[in-house]
Formats: structure tokens, C-alpha cells, sequence
């Protein structure tokens, strides 16, 4: 009896168009934004300084490097056919080793200059990883594997420990504004840029060619440079990963960047986004990696040690993919059974 | 379009084909299966370049590079494929491709009308448009990649067998939408399987045949037997007996009537198709004919266990009376049902092994014992089957990559007939083998038949079927609507029950 109460009474409130809509678009981010706010309350009832001011600016910097290569990770996964880049940890990485070693030495240290190199470096090696993917036709997981190795050498080579120096303001950036911690403007100055970018098509072809390909280009979307954008747009984002980095270790460190790769894997998968591509959008990413970041503070409250942490790591990777099985065959037939 | 023609590797799929198409005109593109109809269209919706040959569009000479500046052209493509976006809404299908990389081709309300508009003129008025695509039935899947083609600013549409998941009413109705477009100074180019559509919709005709244009024209002057011959490359109502080339089966068939071996009962292939009943008896050769996609394949997945029929079932029928129902293809396999696939080249070839390996393969289960291989009794299988199939081959230890193509099929063929079938189901074994090795595999399957094997035979060359077996079963479909006795049957009776013969016109649906 209670069943048909609710059931009456809950379209009044969903069934606006513009409602549905939103719901409809983002449905595969309801898991994973539910995980965020179930593990925000967790945290915040077993560390009672979890909520504090300091701390709250500290953990949305720590969090914001993993947010960004997550991210970054999200747009060539949906562009489908096997898309990753497994660049994106190394290459955040080689951020930092070249504004410390390169950038500040030479003088270079102007936000005006320093921000506008960042970007160029990454849609530049973000475009050579995606040339190769599409008109090479190389596959995706070789082709970015080699990126990965040799932005890790490179890295290592010329900075095999933390050192170097940063500009100030990069740091800042780690810290606060007012009572605002300053890596909310990064974020929202991406979600503005990202908001503008899928108002138009980008996303529509993006998600088409993910979810069939054939149908894509016999329908008139230039396929392969639609990737080449896309791994273009995924460099840029990994790159500003690597600059939020650069700030938060206050250096350089050829060796900081890799582990970022397995944890933007891990938080693509626990976003929601299906790693066969087309279903899934660049919040799922962000969700993902706030998702991951969380699970690791409740850890290291618990003082399990690093080594456990990366068998969590792996438990939860496998475990999102499962979950996304699970969600989506349940999503499946409660639709078919519906109609 | 003039002079096209196409290869893929050694195969030409189109050789010098000629078709024109006028302003206001609906014309058909008929021929057999590979007759290089596809090859055609996908040259025309810039799918595939051609190797030689010209497209003129409007008096000039032009090149199409991709789907895209097919469609900046006025060509709009509905392909065989029912191709969807499964995650992605009605009027996202409706209108991908439309938009450049970033920017939208539409306003977002200008989508929504239009897409209205096309589905209503497909008779979908109701259809939600924001409802996934994977929520829609075939027809309505169908019809939706029609809309994706007329609501693009089109002078030609190109449908290839657009009409295939339709019934009787979405069907006309698109022709209406059709014949209203050629009012407006529109043309269509379609291809179908059902001869009714051809004459019933066409202004012209062209037809094909091994990838070249063979006869043009106007539908008035035309008719279902002229056609038919044309494509089958023989005069319409020709002696019968001018269609048996090759040597016919010897003394084996003429002994008296066999056991049946195996039973078909009320088989059922798709919802709306009729029930086959077939009986196979040791030692026929029955073949198997229809266009492609008119359900012979399901119906030899069927017999083998591969597939579920929707309703019905298959009888193995054993020497001491016993029947067994074929419920999976392991139970197929153990009542001696053995099925050889199509793509052999690819999924029953191990390039680095031997020629022994590659035959005895599948024998070690039967001749192991206590997970000993038996290797000696192999060998023998093996000269047997080699001295029988006249196979050469320098040395069994070879690796099979060394030998010719033809030779590579006969042992794969030989790798299912070692296991002494009482049933083989070969699905187009003969595709691709030069005339030399095709005769000696007619002699290998005539010979097995005079051993008392039931043998089914699908081909897509009506020739071949003519020569080797002792009925053919055409599909079209879905059903089994005719059952030809080879010996008084032509190439045209085939070519005419597989589009459908005169009977079954338009009464094919629900």
C-alpha cells in the first residue's frame, strides 16, 4: 500500500522535462556521487578533524592532482575501441620536473607564462598520443604505454628526487582564499570551460563513437579526429594536474608522477564510466577520484600501512568494474520489465 | 556512376559496373548474393573508394573521401546493418553526424522538430524521443536509421534492404514517403529481396551479376521471369535440363530409400515465420539456399545445438530406432552431428602446426585413452583421408602455411570427417577454392554420401548446389518455401523461390 503513495507522489517532483533530463544524461553518476556522500559522513564521524579549516584546504589540494589525471583518463576511455591513456601519471609528474628545473631557472615564472606552457605541453603530447592512436591505428594501451615510459625516464633522468624550486603563487594555490580553499576556483573554472564545451556537440560525437563506432562514421562524424581532440583534451588535463602537483610538493620530482595512472584508472571505474566507452561523462571522472580519495583518508586513519593500501587499491578497482556490471544490468532490465 | 570496380585482396567484388540514376526517379539494384550490390552502395555512400572508374553527380566527376562528403553531396545512406548508437537517445541517432566536431549542426528545438516530422512521415508519430535506443524493437530501430538519412538535405537516398525488420504497413508507408519524394524531384536507389518491392516501387532497374551491370531496364518493360533470368545469367524458362553442368552423384542415390537420420519437427526460426518440418536421410546431399540473412544460417545453427529455435525441434535419429532431441552442441556432437563453420581460414586454421596436427586435432578425444594419445590409429585416418581427397602434400610434418589454399580446406573438411559423422552440416565450404580442388571435394562429398553420411549443404552459389546435392531447401525469411528436387529444378527455379516465389508474395508477414 505505502508502495503506491510513493509511487504517486514521486513524479510531481521528477518528472519535469528539464529534471528528466538531467537525470537521464547523468544516471551513471548517481552510484558513484551517492559513494562520495556516504564516505564524506563516514570520515567526517570517525576523524573528528576531518571537517576542519586546515585540513579541508590540505585534503582538497591532495585530492586535486588525482581528481584532474582521473579526469583526464575519463575522455579517452568514452572515446571507446580500447581508449586509455596510461600517459597521465608520468606526464603530471613531468610537470613538475619541468617548471623546477627548466621553467624557474630560466626566469620563467610569470603565471601569464608558465600556465599558457603548461597547456600547449599537454594538448601537444596529448595530440601525438592521439595521432598515433587514430591514424597510426595503434592500440590505445601500446601506444600511451610508450608516452607513459618515456615521460617516466625522462622524469627520472633529470630529477631522480624532489628538488628544484617553484614560483610562490603556484604554491598559493594549494592554500586558501578567504575561507575558500583556492582549489575550488581551479574546479570551477574547469566545470565553467567543460560547461561551455558540452553545450555544443563535442559531447554527442564523443559518446557516439564510444558506443558504436561504425554507426559514428557512417552517420558523417570525423572519427579520428575526433580522438585526436579528444586525447588532445585529456593531455591538457593531465597537465594541469601536473601543475596543481608541482604546487602541492613545492618542487620537482621525477618520480612522483606514475602512481597517478593506477589511481585515474581506479576512479574512472568507480565513477560510473563503462571502460568500453560511450556511456559516462568528465564529472563520473571527478566523482571517481573524489570517491578514491576518500576510501584512502579512512585508511590512513586507520594506519594501514602503504603496501595495504595497494591491495585495497586492487580490491577496489576490481570492485567498481563488478559494481558497474551490476548497476548496469539491473539498470537494464528494470527497463525492459517497465515497458 | 560508370566502370566502377572494386577488389578486396584476390576477390572482385565489382567489376566494371555501370548505374545511372535520374532526377525524379526511383530505381532498384537487384542480384544474387555477391553480386557486388553492397560493394556498390557503399561505394556511393563513400564507405569505400573505388579502384577505378568515375562517379558523375550532377555533370561533374566527383570524389567521395568519406560518409560525410557523400552526405555534403545530397547522398543520404540507410545501410543493411540496422546501425544504432544503443546508449544514446532517438533524436541523438536521429541526428549524430549532423554537427561539426564542437559546434551543433541544430538548435536544439529545430532537432526535436524535425525529428517529429521524419518519424511521422515513417508512420512512428508516438515515438519518445528521448528514449534510448536500445528501448526500441528491430522495426522501430529500422525505422529511426530511415530518419537519420531524410532529415539530412538529401537528392538521392540509397536504402540497402531498408525495409527488412518491416511489416506490410510501416512498409508502404515508407514507400508513399518515397514516391512523394520523387514528386519533388527526388531519387531513390534501393535494394530489396522481395521481388514485389522491385516491381512494385521501380521506375528502372539495373541488375548485377559477379560485379557487373548486366541488364538496365524501365520497370514497365520489365518482368519477375525477365529478372530472374538476368541474374541468374540464363534465359527466364529455359530447358531444364540446361542447367545441369557437372557430373551428377553416381550409383548412390539410386539405391533404394534410406533411413531417415535425421527429423526436423515444427522448427520455428523467428517469430513470425513459419514452422519447418524436413526429414534427412543417410547418404542425401540436401542443400541449402537463400539470400543472405533469410534464416538458413539459424537453421544450420539449429541442427548443430548453436542455436535455440523459437520453437520446434531437432530429432538425431539412431540405427536401433532410438530418438534423441539435439539440445546443445555437445549433444549434437555426441549423436554424430557434426558442423563445419564458415570462416575456416580464420577460426579452424593453426598456421604453425603440421598438416597431421592441424587433421587430428579433433580426433585425440575420440582416440585417447587414459590421456595417452593414440597416434598410430591418426595416422592411419590420415592416409585414408588424404588417399581419398587426392590431397597433396609434400609430408604430414609440414606445417600446414606451406600448402595451397584448396589443400588447407581439404584438411580442414578431413579433420570433421574423421570423426565419422552421421551428419555433417558444412556451412559454404567451397567459397574460395579454385574449380580443380572444388571438383575433387564434389568427389569427397559424393563419396561420403555413398558411405551412408546424411550431408547438408549450405551454399551461396546456386551452381554448386545444382551439381552436388539431391533437393535444395530455399529460405526466405525465415521459412522454408520451397523444396526443389534437384534433378527437375533450373537456376532460375532457385533464383525465383529465393526472392520469393509468386505465392508467397506480400502474405510473408504476421
Amino acid at each position: 500500500m505505502t508502495s503506491v503513495v510513493s509511487d504517486r507522489a514521486r513524479p510531481s517532483v521528477l518528472s519535469t522535462p528539464a529534471v528528466r533530463q538531467i537525470l537521464r544524461r547523468n544516471t551513471y553518476a548517481v552510484v558513484p556521487l551517492a559513494m562520495l556522500i556516504v564516505l564524506f559522513i563516514v570520515n567526517a564521524a570517525v576523524q573528528p578533524q576531518f571537517l576542519a579549516q586546515h585540513n579541508w584546504a590540505t585534503s582538497m589540494s591532495v585530492l586535486c592532482p588525482t581528481v584532474l589525471t582521473a579526469m583526464a583518463m575519463t575522455l579517452p576511455v568514452l572515446s571507446g575501441n580500447g581508449g586509455i591513456d596510461l600517459s597521465v601519471g608520468p606526464l603530471a609528474g613531468f610537470m613538475s620536473v619541468l617548471i623546477s628545473t627548466l621553467l624557474v631557472p630560466a626566469g620563467i615564472t610569470s603565471p601569464l607564462t608558465v600556465i599558457p606552457i603548461v597547456i600547449v605541453f599537454g594538448l601537444l603530447s596529448g595530440a601525438i598520443t592521439g595521432v598515433l592512436v587514430a591514424y597510426v591505428r595503434l592500440p590505445a594501451i601500446i601506444a600511451t604505454l610508450g608516452m607513459y615510459l618515456f615521460y617516466d625516464g625522462l622524469g627520472t633522468e633529470v630529477l631522480p628526487q624532489a628538488g628544484g624550486s617553484v614560483p610562490v603563487w603556484l604554491v598559493k594555490l594549494n592554500g586558501s582564499v578567504g575561507p575558500i580553499p583556492a582549489v575550488w576556483v581551479v574546479f570551477a573554472v574547469i566545470a565553467l570551460l567543460w560547461t561551455l564545451v558540452s553545450r555544443g556537440s563535442y559531447m554527442r560525437n564523443l559518446l557516439a563513437v564510444g558506443g558504436d563506432e561504425r554507426t559514428s562514421y557512417t552517420a558523417g562524424v570525423n572519427v579520428a579526429r575526433l580522438r585526436l581532440v579528444t586525447y588532445s583534451m585529456g593531455g591538457l588535463l593531465a597537465c594541469l594536474g601536473g601543475l596543481m602537483l608541482t604546487g602541492l610538493i613545492q618542487g620537482g620530482d621525477g618520480t612522483v608522477g606514475p602512481p597517478y595512472t593506477i589511481s585515474a584508472i581506479t576512479a574512472v571505474a568507480l565513477g560510473g564510466i563503462s571502460l568500453a566507452g560511450g556511456r559516462g561523462g568528465l564529472l563520473g571522472g571527478a566523482l571517481g577520484g573524489g570517491v578514491l580519495f576518500l576510501i584512502q583518508e579512512l585508511l590512513t586513519d586507520a594506519h594501514v600501512s602503504v603496501y595495504s593500501v595497494s591491495v585495497v587499491d586492487g580490491i577496489i578497482l576490481i570492485g567498481a568494474l563488478a559494481l558497474n556490471g551490476t548497476v548496469e544490468y539491473l539498470r537494464r532490465r528494470s527497463s525492459v520489465s517497465r515497458r | 556512376m560508370e566502370g566502377l570496380s572494386r577488389s578486396f585482396g584476390e576477390t572482385r567484388a565489382l567489376n566494371s559496373a555501370t548505374l545511372r540514376v535520374r532526377p525524379s526517379e526511383i530505381h532498384s539494384l537487384v542480384g544474387e548474393n555477391g553480386s557486388g550490390k553492397s560493394t556498390l552502395i557503399k561505394i556511393l555512400s563513400g564507405v569505400l573508394r573505388p579502384d577505378s572508374g568515375t562517379l558523375v553527380w550532377e555533370g561533374e566527376a566527383r570524389q567521395l573521401g568519406s560518409p560525410r562528403s557523400a552526405q555534403g553531396m545530397g547522398i543520404a545512406t540507410v545501410f543493411q546493418e540496422t546501425l544504432i548508437v544503443p546508449e544514446m537517445t532517438v533524436r541523438d541517432n536521429i541526428y549524430l553526424g549532423t554537427d561539426g566536431l564542437f559546434r551543433s549542426g541544430h538548435r536544439k528545438g529545430d532537432e526535436i522538430a524535425g525529428a517529429r516530422q521524419a518519424l511521422s512521415d515513417l508512420g512512428m508519430d508516438g515515438l519518445d524521443l528521448d528514449r534510448p535506443m536500445w528501448t526500441l524493437s528491430l522495426a522501430e530501430r529500422q525505422l529511426t536509421t530511415v530518419a537519420r538519412a531524410i532529415i539530412r538535405p538529401w537528392r538521392l537516398l540509397v536504402l540497402d534492404e531498408a525495409t527488412s525488420a518491416l511489416d506490410a504497413q510501416q512498409r508502404d508507408r515508407l514507400f508513399d514517403y518515397l514516391r512523394l519524394a520523387r514528386s519533388q524531384g527526388r531519387s531513390v536507389l534501393f535494394t530489396s529481396h522481395r521481388m514485389d518491392e522491385v516491381l512494385g516501387l521501380a521506375d528502372w532497374i539495373t541488375v548485377l551479376r559477379q560485379g557487373a551491370t548486366v541488364a538496365t531496364m524501365g520497370a514497365s518493360e520489365a518482368s519477375r521471369g525477365g529478372i530472374l533470368g538476368h541474374m541468374s545469367g540464363r534465359e527466364a524458362h529455359a530447358d531444364p535440363a540446361v542447367a545441369e553442368p557437372g557430373p551428377r552423384r553416381g550409383g548412390a542415390g539410386q539405391q533404394s530409400p534410406q533411413r531417415p537420420v535425421l527429423r526436423v519437427a515444427e522448427l520455428t526460426l523467428r517469430a513470425a515465420s513459419k514452422p519447418i518440418s524436413v526429414e534427412v536421410r543417410a547418404g542425401e546431399i540436401l542443400g541449402l539456399a537463400g539470400l543472405e540473412g533469410q534464416g538458413q544460417v539459424g537453421f544450420v545453427e539449429c541442427l548443430c545445438g548453436l542455436r535455440r529455435p523459437v520453437d520446434g525441434q531437432v530429432l538425431a535419429l539412431e540405427d536401433n530406432g532410438e530418438t534423441h532431441v539435439v539440445r546443445s552442441y555437445r549433444g549434437a556432437n555426441r549423436l554424430g552431428i557434426r558442423y563445419v563453420p564458415r570462416d575456416r581460414r580464420y577460426e579452424g586454421l593453426f598456421g604453425p602446426l603440421s598438416v597431421f596436427d592441424n587433421f587430428a586435432i579433433t580426433l585425440w578425444g575420440d582416440l585417447s585413452r587414459l590421456g595417452l594419445l593414440r597416434r598410430q590409429q591418426a595416422r592411419k585416418r590420415f592416409a585414408d583421408f588424404a588417399e581419398s581427397s587426392r590431397l597433396v602434400s609434400a609430408s604430414p610434418s609440414r606445417t600446414i602455411s606451406i600448402l595451397s589454399g584448396g589443400n588447407q580446406q581439404k584438411v580442414l573438411l578431413g579433420r570433421w570427417i574423421a570423426m565419422r559423422p552421421r551428419v555433417l552440416v558444412v556451412n559454404d565450404p567451397l567459397r574460395g577454392v579454385d574449380h580443380n580442388t572444388k571438383e575433387e571435394l564434389y568427389g569427397l562429398f559424393r563419396r561420403l554420401a555413398a558411405d551412408g553420411v546424411a550431408i547438408i549443404f549450405l551454399s551461396t552459389e546456386i551452381a554448386e548446389l545444382l551439381t552436388l546435392t539431391d533437393q535444395i531447401a530455399v529460405f526466405h525469411e525465415g521459412s522454408l518455401v520451397a523444396m526443389l528436387p534437384t534433378e527437375m529444378s533450373s537456376d532460375t527455379d532457385v533464383v525465383a523461390a529465393m526472392f520469393g516465389a509468386d505465392k508467397h508474395d506480400g502474405s510473408a508477414d504476421d
